[in-house]
């Protein structure tokens, strides 16, 4: 989608084997586990499965979700709550397996999609860079490579001794953002990442994220908060109960979407 | 690492998902042994004995079988405290196979939500941990055959083959487990409660061939009998009986047909279960 800057050296490393992202019509249903609902709840939502005697049989959370992403690319997600994001991130990511459709990527991937999941609460904030290291596919090596620069990113300094339980909101978010983007991931899925953050971490972690789609990777971000998106990235997809309203230019799309709130 | 990736799931039934997962997990030692180590000091940190619970809690209950039921065995040929020590030892081992196996994804639910991992390195992080206190039960029970005066021959190289198959077996059970608890709920109340019973039906507190009519019909259907027979025979220094062996490599074959079978039905839709 985005041109190719072919003098810029630094995406011609990655020219032989460009990082991408595609989703060709996604859908996912979460089946309802836990019992039937009842006619009344089941008539206040459109997006239900239900079989053939008017039992809800799941939740259609994704319908048909298509696009393609390259090098370079930086995607917004937009939408209400519970239009289908963080279930769309969580595919990409390769944490859910759609029902039909397909994900295809190439690149190492990372995603930051709950700031609680994927830590061990009780280990110290070091033993979780390298559990969380160790869970990218990264060495020892290359772990206690990063372990300083992880340090000074997340401004965590002796707190990384303590158990991460311990730790406030924002805290946690820092270590976990630094250990997210210390390993070179190709391809950056989060999901209201900065909620947690005070201004300077925000602006510090906005600059992180340009260098890293300078190394041409691909940045794919859920998020409410308009300054973000549009800092971080180019192109939006604004989702309403699962499915795709429209796809375009960044500041378009939140236009868009935010006079349909408004009304 | 994986560089290029496809997800996608038209077909319901996808076997070879789970045996790559298997053998991708396998690959992935310095994950699951660090995820293993981690919840072996959580268990006993700030407690003073530390990991010497383990010894303690074995001692205990090996010392009181041998005080309440020492008597009821005739104990022809060997010492009914060593029989109990190395039979309780592996028991307790395959026992936890099927207990921790139906909680073993959903303890790991956080991650299994938020990381692309191969289901069995939560596999293999529970049997590091079982076998951790395998290994310390069994230098103990090996100190009880020594302080009683047995000395095992070379014999006892059997049980090492025998062993291997036994944790062959775990990884399928707690697979098989895993998935079917992370389903269906109530498999893990179900497990619990057989769990108590098996102890009984299960020659740890008798001698297999002492005993004849009804007790001796249930030990030989029962699985464990064999895994024990197997495994703590040759220590104790007899030949293993050779039907036992057949009956856990003929359950070893069956439990890795189920674990295709579950594991290809379930590989995909196990994070929208937990």
């Amino acid at each position: 989608m985005a041109l190719l800057d072919v003098n810029s050296p630094l995406i011609e490393s990655n020219l032989s084997n460009p990082a991408f992202l595609r989703a060709c019509d996604v859908s996912v249903t979460y089946p309802a586990l836990h019992g039937r609902m009842s006619a009344v709840d089941a008539s206040q939502a459109s997006n239900l499965i239900m079989d053939s005697r008017g039992q809800v049989r799941g939740v259609r959370a994704l319908d048909r979700i298509s696009f393609e992403l390259g090098h370079g690319d930086r995607m917004a997600i937009v939408g209400r709550n519970g239009s289908g994001k963080t279930t769309l991130l969580q595919v990409l990511a390769g944490i859910l397996t759609p029902h039909s459709g397909r994900v295809e990527k190439r690149g190492r991937s990372t995603s930051l999609i709950n700031v609680a999941l994927g830590v061990q609460p009780e280990a110290t904030g070091n033993r979780n860079i390298t559990l969380r290291g160790l869970a990218a596919g990264r060495t020892r090596v290359e772990i206690e490579a990063k372990r300083q620069e992880i340090a000074v990113f997340s401004e965590l300094g002796d707190f990384l001794d303590m158990p991460v339980e311990t730790y406030s909101a924002g805290m946690k978010m820092r270590l976990t953002f630094a250990i997210a983007t210390a390993f070179e991931p190709e391809i950056l899925i989060l999901d209201e990442w900065l909620s947690a953050g005070d201004s300077a971490f925000k602006a510090k972690a906005t600059k992180r994220m340009n260098d890293f789609v300078e190394k041409a990777g691909i940045l794919v971000l859920a998020s409410h908060s308009r300054k973000l998106m549009e800092e971080n990235c180019e192109q939006a997809l604004w989702m309403d109960k699962g499915r795709v309203i429209e796809f375009g230019p960044v500041k378009e799309i939140i236009d868009a979407y935010e006079s349909t709130r408004q009304r | 690492m994986i560089d290029y990736e496809i997800l996608a799931s038209q077909q319901r039934f996808t076997p070879t998902y789970v045996l790559r997962d298997v053998f991708d997990g396998l690959g992935r030692v310095q994950l699951w042994s660090a995820f293993a180590w981690d919840e072996i000091q959580q268990r006993y940190r700030r407690s003073r004995l530390g990991i010497a619970w383990i010894v303690f809690s074995f001692l205990l209950f090996v010392g009181a079988i041998d005080f309440f039921f020492g008597g009821f065995s005739a104990e022809s040929g060997t010492n009914f405290l060593a029989y109990v020590a190395i039979n309780y030892a592996i028991f307790l081992f395959l026992l936890s196979a099927f207990t921790e196996g139906c909680d073993v994804f959903r303890v790991s639910t956080n991650w299994i939500k938020s990381t692309p991992l191969p289901h069995s390195i939560y596999i293999y992080k529970s049997l590091a941990r079982s076998l951790f206190v395998f290994v310390i039960n069994l230098i103990v029970a090996f100190g009880i055959l020594a302080w009683q005066g047995i000395w095992p021959t070379s014999l006892a190289l059997l049980s090492i083959p025998a062993f291997f198959v036994l944790l062959l077996n775990a990884v399928w059970i707690q697979l098989v487990f895993g998935y079917v608890a992370a389903r269906y709920r109530d498999l893990s109340h179900l497990v619990q409660s057989v769990s108590r019973l098996l102890f009984f039906i299960t020659p740890i507190v008798y001698v297999r061939d002492e005993s004849a009519g009804l007790v001796a019909l249930v030990a030989d259907i029962n699985p464990f009998t064999h895994a024990l027979e197997i495994f703590s025979t040759p220590i104790l220094g007899s030949y293993p009986r050779i039907e036992s062996w057949i009956v856990i490599a003929a359950f070893t074959v069956a439990g890795y047909l189920l674990a295709i079978v579950v594991g290809g039905l379930s590989h995909r839709r196990l994070a929208y279960w937990l």
